[in-house]
Parts: structure tokens; C-alpha cells; sequence
């Protein structure tokens, strides 16, 4: 059965010439397992916004929504508000009581069930989402992948028919987020209900999806099965974000079936390429004077607390981008801020080029010296377009009218936000949101940038354009310090890696080494050329070595 | 501090509770008579300590004890009523019966300061949101979704002056440069809370809020031994009203304090010892069960 179909529907937002969605059209049997994908920006989150009756924007619509073949704006309140679930990206902003088991009553408390029905679906739903442990728990105290598991469960309460997702991972570490993803997975298995999942992290997805559709400037221009959109759109821009295995096959132009898993990958590469382990990369490996000494660092927020650093040594070169991997509440941002001298240690000793951190005074460590991006970009402004800010910035580190004029120039240029300087910063997608931030903290002129999980939330084209940006820095002579859980982007871009584990880091190996002796935490392309091609951790890697080595 | 969403008596229906402390903070604030006012002391006394330990009231008492005191020697300095007179002060009587009715009202003020905080203690906001919600239940929304807010703003100010100390705001000291950076810090925080207010609203609609017959749920169920637990706190408060209006109660300071009556009061007094030593007996009960049955284990 149909559950929904768009039939040739376009969308401009008011007094916008450019038209947000363009002519869509599109069916979803009930019980699919849809994947929507493409860049920020392409219409994605409108064109689910327009399906959820109460969230649809104001605009100029055209072409009809047929939910159970029937309009979609004229079904009653009570229906869509039931029957079509909505789980947006922030996972904290979704949330709108104090106690977990109050949230999960909400929405039938808004139908008006009747108090027994909603202890007993409460109950059964608290037990099927493994909710029970923090049931009475406030919603405050929750993890990042809880509260979205909670948003999830609380719009399941209603068994709606179907779920419209809106990167519902995109705030998550990688283990949250494929956490999530197999509860729905689950959720579509078991319940039969119909999903539609706009997201970018892809690597996961693609092998459990029934469908894919990819969008491009509104308009849809491919939904089919994954296999199939993998094979017809190679050399498509949006296919970066595509899972490794999809990656590689479409740059070496494989014939067949098109991988979609590690596993497939590697039975690829296996029947299509002679097996060489000699070195085919190398990297930097002489790094200049250090620009950070730690040294037994010990630290924990408060007494009574337990130690989040244990012991951290590390030396951090100029010159050089610095990965610091590890799990969740491992300590890596804590660290940073350490560096950043937004927290102090309780024992051992921060160096800052050659000097204690405790003999910078009044703002001394940032001023052409320290300078840290956040993990929310939208800490960082203040005011009220990219421009004001930038300019508050300049203010600060007392820059003269003409020399700020200069400089904004030339870093808006550097990281193309030229076009965003007027716009208000929150109305900013997440990756020009942290391009615009991370041309604030550039002003300050750092020597040493630290970097608190950059890839949260942005896309794949907004990656490529930061590993660019970070690639240009190094080169200058920064001293580029990341944290971050994204495994893939730290292959790509780091110099040096370490994981935090423990409160300790432990030794920093090149990339290749990391990851390459890395069973567990390592990047997929990693895994599916181990034994096959030597230290080929990234997608671009294992392209490489393929094409010197076909079998005939 | 102890998990007080554990204690025997806070484990009571909500209405049983307010119930409860309703009946003994009336009873203290209107009856006067120095008996009744230490039982309710005592009983107040014994209760917080059950709830969150000997180390926090002996914290207390250091601040309390002065307090009490005070209480007591002011009013005779102002009262100059009372017959049997101690001392002149500046050509003013000072008075055992002032005195003592000083000691009487610092005995009232601190039984009240005692219930209250164990009020504050076991009346957590989900109690408070029951009961102001079956009357009120559109304000309880609110309520509830204020306690979530304010944990919220206090993490993202403190993620907001981190990121622009980062950028080298803070870097001046001084009292006038620390309420410039304050009112950066919060007006970066008025602009995001808009924007997470719009993630809620919408999250509220999709969901279905402002549909008709909305209902309110909540996890308390009255059970039996809560009915019971009323009842027994409604009659032993009547007889306190009784022993009040009936004059057993009666007690007067000036001009010279009345002699404790025997036979009738002593009735009174029992049964609102029983009344204020409820929690304490129940925390205790509690406790000895759990320890028996840690015995047999």
C-alpha cells in the first residue's frame, strides 16, 4: 500500500525567487526504509517539514501531498498529530519536560488518553526502547544519544504510521549514533512503520535502506535502491558522502554490483586486484619547535569528583595537525580546555611555546597565541550578522578601522563566507555556521588552534572544504590541535594521532600507523583493505593503490 | 547527601504529604503554647536529621543556635510586660515572662524553619507539579518546562563565557568590565534561547499540543495505607483544635506565665507528639526493617 506519494510539488519560501523544492514527485510504500540525502542547503528539511501538517512552512505550494491517498492538509488534527511522527536534529531543543517519564506522556496526554492507557504504553515503551533505568531520571542528566532515544520513544507513545526524520544523528558520537540508527531499524523490522530519514552520515545506512533519494537545488534526481542510485550517480559530488565501499568502487570504476558494506568491499577488492604490501605513502615526519609540552597533567572538575586526566603527557609540534581520538566523557574536550587555560590542572605543567600557561596574564594567551573553536559554533557569536562579529573580534585585539577591513577581506575570501557576512549567524546552516566561527577565532591571529569535535553536524561537502582550510593553516606554521570522534576525518587530514583513554594519551603514531594497527577503532576503508594493500586507512588511499595494481 | 527520593515518608501520596505538613505548620504558627511548640520542634528537628544527617544539622545549628538566641533576648528588650522583673536595663524592666515569651516565639519561628525545610526536602518539583497541576493544569506545563530550562541555561552559559574567554573577552579584570562581559554572555544566551524555544514549540505541535481534552498524567497513585495516612493526621490536627478552642491549650505570659495544667492537656500533648513525631517514627521504622532484614541476610 502507498502511504504517501508527492505528486509534482514545489515550494518557494515568501519573497524568495528561488524555489526551495521543484517539482517532486515521489511514492513510499508503507514499511519502507527511506534514505534521504544530499548537501545542507538542498531542501531536505523543507521538503519533511511540508509532509508533517503542522510544522509545514509558509509559502507558495504547489503540486499535492497525498497521505493514505488522501490530501494531506485536509486529514484531521488528531490523525496527523498521531499518526505522523517528526524527530527533528537538535536532540536538547526537542525536549520539553523536566522528567523522562513525563516527556514519554506527553503526547498522549495532548490526545487525551486516559491515565491507565498511558501507564500501560508507557511501560511497554519504556521496556522496548531499554528505558527503564533512567525512567524517573530528569531529562537534563541524559546523554547527547539519550535524549534523541527519548525524543524517538516519545513520538513512538502515538504509533504513528510514519516517522519523518530530520538528521536526527547529526549531533551524535559515532556508537550513539549507531545506536539509533539500529532502534530504528529495529522500530521499521518489527513495527512495520514507514521511514523517512534525511541524514548525511551515509556509511551505515545505505545497507539498511529500501530506498534512497538523493536531492540536489530542490529537486529530486535520483530514488531507487541504493545500489542502483550508487551506480547511476558517479561522478556526482553528493556521492563524497557515500559509504566507503561505494567510494572506491565508483572511482575505480567497478563493473556488477555496486558494494555497500566493508564486507562487500572487501570481496571486491580481493577478486579485482593483486594484493601488495609494500609502502605506498609517506608522510611528514620532521615537525618543528613544540608549540605545547604537557607533562603530567591530573585534573577533575571537583573534589569529590573522579579524576578525568590521569597523567597526560603529550608534545604538539607547529606545523603539524594534532588528532585526539577517544570515546564519549573520555576527556578530550577537557583537555582542550586545559590548553585553552580555561581550566586548571591540580598537578603537572602546561607549556605554551617554551612558557607556563600561569605566566600569561590578562589575556596574554590570547592574544596571537591561543585560540579555540567549540564544539557549538553558536557559542562564539555575539552579534547580530557575521560581519558585527567579526568586526567584535577586531575590536578586541585592537585592530585599527582599515586593518580590520583587510583582514576580514582577506580570511572571508580564504574560507568563501563572503556571502554570509550580512546574515544573521544562527540562521546559518551547522558547516557555515563553523566556518563563520572559525573565521572569528582566526582573527585573533593564533599560533595554536584548538578545534572541539569540528565535524559535528556538517556534511560531507562542508568536510572537504574544512580539511582544505586546516590542510592551509598547518602550512602556515599553526599548530592545528583537534578533538574529535570521526575516525575517517582524523585519517584524512591528521599528521599525528592519539587516543585519550583512561585520562592518559597514548603514544601519537602517524595515521597510517594508527589506524592501520587498529583492529576495532579504525576507519572502514581501513578494513576493507586490510591484508589486501598496506596502510591505505582512507578512501583515497585504497583508490590509489587499486589503480596501480589491477589483475588483469 | 542521602537520596531523599528514597525516604519512607516522602514515598506518601502528595496530597497526604501536603496534608500533613499543612496540619503541623498551622498548628505551630497558631498555638503558641510552649509544649506544643518544642513537640513540633522536635519532631521538625528529629525528621531533618533523618533526611539529610547529623553533619548538615550540626552545619545548621552553628547559624540557627545564635539566631535563636537572638530571637529570645530581643523581645524583652521591646516587652516590658510581665511581673517578675530580673533586672533594669537603661531604667527598663527586663522580664522573665518577656524573656520566656521570647524563647516561646523563637521556638515557633524555628519549628516552622525546620518543617519548611523538610518540606523542600520531600515536596521535590514532580510532588509540587501533581499537586498544583490537578487544579491548574496548563500552569503545570509550564512549570515543568521552566525546571527544565534553568539547568539548561546554566550549562550553555557557562559553554558561552568559555568560548568567548577562548576569544580573549575577559581578559580585563575590574568590577565594570565584569558586567560588560556578563551582559555579553547573556545576550549571546537570549539569542540562542529563542532559537531552542522554536526546536520546543515545534517539537510541542508535532506532537499534538493544542488539541482539545488534553489530560494530565502523573505517577502517583493514592493508595490505601495514603487515605489512612490522612485520616490519622486529620484527627490527631482536630484534636489539637479542640484542645485550642476548648482552652486546654490556652497558655498565658503576661503578666505571669500560667502554670502547665495537668489531667486534659497532658491528652493534648500526646496526641500532637504523636502528630509531629509521624515522620521520624516512619523514617525510623524504615530503617530498623531494612537493618533486620540486612541481619538475616
Amino acid at each position: 500500500m502507498e502511504i504517501l506519494a508527492l505528486k509534482h510539488l514545489t515550494f518557494s519560501y515568501p519573497g524568495q525567487e528561488q524555489k526551495a523544492i521543484e517539482d517532486i514527485s515521489m511514492r513510499i510504500r508503507s514499511g519502507d526504509f527511506v534514505v534521504l540525502c544530499g548537501q545542507s542547503g538542498c531542501g531536505k528539511t523543507t521538503l519533511l517539514k511540508l509532509i508533517k501538517k503542522e510544522l509545514a512552512p509558509h509559502g507558495n505550494l504547489e503540486g499535492e501531498i497525498l497521505y493514505c491517498n488522501k490530501p494531506l492538509y485536509k486529514t484531521d488534527d488528531r490523525v496527523s498529530a498521531s499518526e505522523i511522527g517528526f524527530v527533528a536534529q537538535n536532540p536538547e531543543g526537542q525536549i520539553v519536560t523536566d522528567k523522562v517519564w513525563h516527556e514519554l506522556s506527553f503526547a498522549m496526554e495532548n490526545l487525551g488518553y486516559e491515565n491507565s492507557a498511558i501507564s500501560l504504553r508507557v511501560g511497554e515503551l519504556a521496556n522496548y526502547f531499554g528505558i527503564t533505568p533512567w525512567f524517573r531520571k530528569q531529562t537534563q542528566t541524559l546523554s547527547g544519544g539519550q535524549k534523541q532515544l527519548l525524543n524517538l520513544a516519545a513520538v513512538m507513545t502515538v504509533s504513528p504510521k510514519i516517522l519523518l526524520l530530520d538528521e536526527p544523528t547529526s549531533q551524535l558520537d559515532p556508537i550513539a549514533a549507531a545506536d539509533f540508527i539500529a532502534t530504528l531499524q529495529k522500530i521499521n523490522r518489527e513495527l512495520g512503520t514507514t521511514i523517512l530519514l534525511a541524514e548525511h552520515r551515509l556509511e551505515e545506512l545505505f545497507p539498511a535502506a529500501d530506498k534512497v533519494a538523493v536531492m540536489e537545488n530542490g529537486r529530486l534526481i535520483a530514488y531507487d535502491s541504493p545500489r542502483q542510485v550508487c551506480m547511476t550517480l558517479k561522478n556526482n559530488p553528493i556521492s563524497a558522502g557515500f559509504p566507503s565501499a561505494v567510494r572506491i568502487w565508483q572511482s575505480l570504476e567497478g563493473k556488477n554490483e555496486c558494494p555497500l558494506t566493508v564486507k562487500e568491499g572487501r570481496e571486491y577488492l580481493e577478486e579485482n586486484f593483486e594484493p601488495s604490501l609494500c609502502n605506498h605513502v609517506s608522510r611528514k615526519s620532521d615537525f618543528g619547535i613544540p608549540f605545547i609540552q604537557m607533562s603530567d597533567i591530573w585534573f577533575r572538575y571537583a573534589k569529590e569528583e573522579e579524576d578525568i586526566l590521569r597523567g597526560a603527557d603529550v608534545t604538539i609540534h607547529g606545523g603539524e595537525i594534532f588528532c585526539i581520538l577517544g570515546g564519549n566523557a573520555s576527556g578530550k574536550s577537557t583537555l582542550l580546555k586545559l590548553i585553552a587555560g580555561l581550566r586548571k590542572a591540580y598537578r603537572g605543567k602546561i607549556e605554551i611555546l617554551g612558557k607556563s600557561i600561569q605566566k600569561y596574564k590578562n589575556g596574554g594567551l590570547y592574544r596571537h597565541m591561543v585560540s579555540m573553536l567549540p564544539q557549538d559554533p553558536q557559542t562564539v557569536f555575539v552579534a547580530g550578522t557575521v560581519k558585527e562579529d567579526l568586526l567584535d573580534i577586531c575590536g578586541i585585539m585592537g585592530f585599527s578601522k582599515k586593518e580590520s577591513e583587510n583582514k576580514i577581506n582577506e580570511l572571508s575570501d580564504r574560507l568563501s563566507i563572503g556571502r554570509l557576512l550580512d546574515r544573521h549567524p544562527h540562521d546559518l546552516s551547522g558547516g557555515e555556521q563553523q566556518k563563520c566561527a572559525l573565521a572569528k577565532v582566526l582573527l585573533t591571529e593564533p599560533k595554536i588552534l584548538l578545534l572541539d569535535e569540528p565535524t559535528k553536524g556538517i556534511d560531507a561537502y562542508a568536510k572537504l572544504s574544512l580539511k582544505s582550510v586546516l590542510a592551509g593553516l598547518r602550512d602556515d606554521g599553526l599548530c592545528v590541535v583537534l578533538v574529535t570522534h570521526d575516525v575517517e576525518f582524523a585519517a584524512e587530514n591528521a599528521d599525528r594521532c592519539s587516543l585519550l583513554f583512561d585520562g592518559e594519551l597514548l603514544e601519537a603514531l602517524s595515521p597510517e600507523q594508527f589506524f592501520s594497527s587498529n583492529n576495532f577503532y579504525t576507519t572502514s576503508a581501513s578494513r576493507m583493505s586490510r591484508g589486501i594493500f598496506q596502510d591505505t586507512i582512507t578512501a583515497e588511499a585504497v583508490i590509489a593503490a587499486g589503480r596501480a595494481q589491477w589483475k588483469d | 547527601m542521602k537520596h531523599l527520593e528514597n525516604n519512607a515518608f516522602s514515598r506518601f501520596h502528595p496530597i497526604s504529604l501536603a496534608v500533613y505538613f499543612v496540619a503541623v505548620m498551622l498548628i505551630t504558627m497558631f498555638c503558641p503554647h510552649p509544649v506544643i511548640l518544642l513537640l513540633s520542634l522536635a519532631g521538625g528537628i528529629l525528621f531533618s536529621i533523618r533526611l539529610t544527617g547529623t553533619d548538615a544539622f550540626a552545619k545548621d545549628c552553628r547559624f540557627y543556635l545564635p539566631l535563636f538566641f537572638l530571637v529570645t533576648f530581643t523581645n524583652p528588650l521591646f516587652s516590658h510586660n510581665g511581673v517578675t522583673v530580673l533586672f533594669f536595663l537603661n531604667g527598663k524592666p527586663i522580664t522573665l515572662e518577656a524573656l520566656m515569651y521570647g524563647a516561646d516565639l523563637a521556638l515557633m519561628l524555628f519549628g516552622v524553619v525546620f518543617w519548611s525545610k523538610c518540606w523542600g526536602a520531600v515536596m521535590t518539583s514532580d510532588k509540587l507539579l501533581f499537586l498544583f497541576g490537578k487544579p491548574f493544569p496548563r500552569l503545570s506545563l509550564v512549570l515543568s518546562m521552566s525546571l527544565r530550562y534553568i539547568p539548561l541555561f546554566k550549562k550553555k552559559w557557562q559553554e558561552i563565557k568559555d568560548a568567548q574567554t577562548a576569544l580573549g573577552c575577559f581578559s580585563e579584570g575590574g568590577f565594570l568590565s565584569g558586567i560588560r562581559s556578563s551582559t555579553r554572555i547573556f545576550s549571546a544566551l537570549v539569542t540562542w534561547s529563542f532559537e531552542n524555544t522554536i526546536d520546543t514549540g515545534m517539537s510541542m505541535s508535532a506532537r499534538g499540543y493544542g488539541l482539545k481534552n488534553r489530560t494530565s498524567y502523573s505517577l502517583f497513585r493514592l493508595k490505601r495505607r495514603d487515605v489512612f495516612f490522612i485520616l490519622l493526621t486529620l484527627a490527631l490536627a482536630a484534636s489539637a483544635v479542640v484542645g485550642i478552642a476548648t482552652g486546654a491549650l490556652a497558655y498565658i505570659f503576661y503578666p505571669a506565665a500560667s502554670v502547665p495544667q495537668d489531667g486534659s492537656a497532658i491528652l493534648f500533648y500526646v496526641l500532637f507528639g504523636v502528630l509531629a513525631l509521624l515522620p521520624f517514627a516512619e523514617e525510623t521504622r524504615e530503617a530498623l526493617t531494612w537493618r533486620y532484614l540486612l541481619s538475616n541476610i
